[in-house]
């Protein structure tokens, strides 16, 4: 029976597999071909496999360059999963994406982006630029993590690179207008706008600041944090002072 | 003379019998010989043998070929039997298709097979409108594309 199935499926995979460097679409209600405007109507169902990426969506329009085969860019919408061979998994309402530029573009509810370390979070927006490791989340809530650090606002925008197949977060500014959060491992940041810059190991916050650290609670208007001995600095404006509260933790 | 006139009636109740049947047999054989395509139906003994048509858009030209056509109307034509739509960018191939001279448009609910360089769509029939430029194809359809 083993012997069987195992058969069944080999065999089946023989004649559903997709030769290298195809691009195989399946849909349940047709495609359109748009001749002159250069693109590809593809409804109900749709799932694209590709050597690059696998994407399945209610709806999409896929835009070709000169010939019919040449996919360029990608805009799909309902449900949309997105996994390409970069490691980036996008979920959200609407995906969209440049075959060529490498960008990402999501928005809707439930947004979300991985790539590799870094996920992303929004109810709104976010866009990655994988050639230039730019990317930019918008909308209430929005939020990034990786292994170091948790980044919360209602704008981030910042830059990755990517070493040895490992993506770094380099730069990010993050803004809120009820308070932005910065979580290393040991602080927890909160701002109005804040700067995260790895390459100098530099967090700046910027009004109503607040930085926790295990016992103590430290406020002010301006913040600037060594994020390698984690010590900080913090200032405020002449008519006020700095305020830290200190927690007596009973042994 | 009451044989004569049970005989007349015997020859009279045959006849009609034989008329009923020739009746039948015509009406079956009218019938069998009419196939359906898109609500259409239409005489299956041809009325044009390898027709040819064009659809001429800004960009292309597609030649119409087929083994059989049949006149549906004075704007519709039934192509039967190898249907090739070419252009000098693809092929569409069909069993039939309905092809509308003066709109310019042509649909099938056939399974059909569109070809271009690294591009197979197929799908279980297509419509073309728009003089070329949108070609729909319908059903469960399925798109290769080889770099």
């Amino acid at each position: 029976m083993k012997i069987l199935i195992l058969l069944i499926i080999f065999i089946s995979n023989f004649v559903l597999a997709r030769d290298l460097g195809q691009t195989e679409i399946t849909t349940d209600e047709g495609i359109e071909v748009f001749q002159n405007e250069k693109y590809y109507l593809l409804k109900k169902n749709v799932s694209i496999l590709s050597d690059d990426f696998e994407l399945k969506a209610d709806l999409v329009k896929a835009y070709f360059d000169k010939d019919l085969y040449d996919i360029i860019n990608i805009e799909s919408e309902g449900s949309v999963f997105l996994k390409s061979s970069k490691g980036i998994i996008a979920k959200g309402q609407k995906v969209n994406f440049s075959t060529k530029e490498e960008s990402i573009l999501i928005l809707g509810k439930k947004s979300s982006l991985v790539f590799n370390d870094i996920f992303m979070f929004s109810e709104n927006f976010i866009f990655v630029n994988n050639l230039t490791g730019k990317f930019k989340l918008e909308g209430k809530g929005s939020e990034l993590k990786t292994n170091d650090i948790q980044i919360s606002g209602s704008l981030i925008d910042g830059n990755y690179i990517t070493a040895n197949k490992i993506n770094e977060v380099e730069m990010i500014y993050v803004e809120d207008s009820n308070q932005a959060n910065i979580k290393t491992n040991k602080i927890n940041m909160f701002a109005i706008k804040a700067n995260y810059s790895k390459k100098e190991n530099i967090i700046e916050l910027f009004d109503n600041v607040k930085i926790i650290r295990d016992n103590e609670i430290i406020t002010g208007d301006y913040a600037n944090i060594d994020t390698l001995n984690e010590s900080y600095k913090v200032t405020t404006n002449k008519s006020k002072k700095v305020k830290v509260l200190i927690n007596k933790i009973d042994e | 003379m009451q044989l004569n006139k049970k005989l007349l009636l015997t020859f009279i109740v045959l006849v009609t019998l034989l008329i009923i049947l020739i009746l039948y047999i015509q009406k079956n054989q009218i019938q069998k010989n009419t196939s359906s395509i898109n609500g259409v139906s239409v005489d299956s003994s041809y009325d044009i043998i390898k027709p040819k048509f064009t659809i001429n858009n800004e960009n292309e030209k597609i030649l119409i070929t087929a083994n059989e056509g049949n006149f549906v109307n004075n704007d519709q034509i039934l192509l039967k039997n190898n249907v090739l739509f070419k252009s000098d960018k693809f092929k569409i191939f069909s069993k039939e298709v309905i092809f509308n001279k003066k709109k310019q448009t042509a649909k099938s609910d056939k399974n059909s097979i569109f070809r271009a360089k690294g591009t197979e769509i197929k799908s279980e029939g297509f419509d073309i409108i728009d003089q070329g430029n949108i070609i729909q194809f319908n059903g469960k359809t399925s798109l290769t594309l080889s770099k």
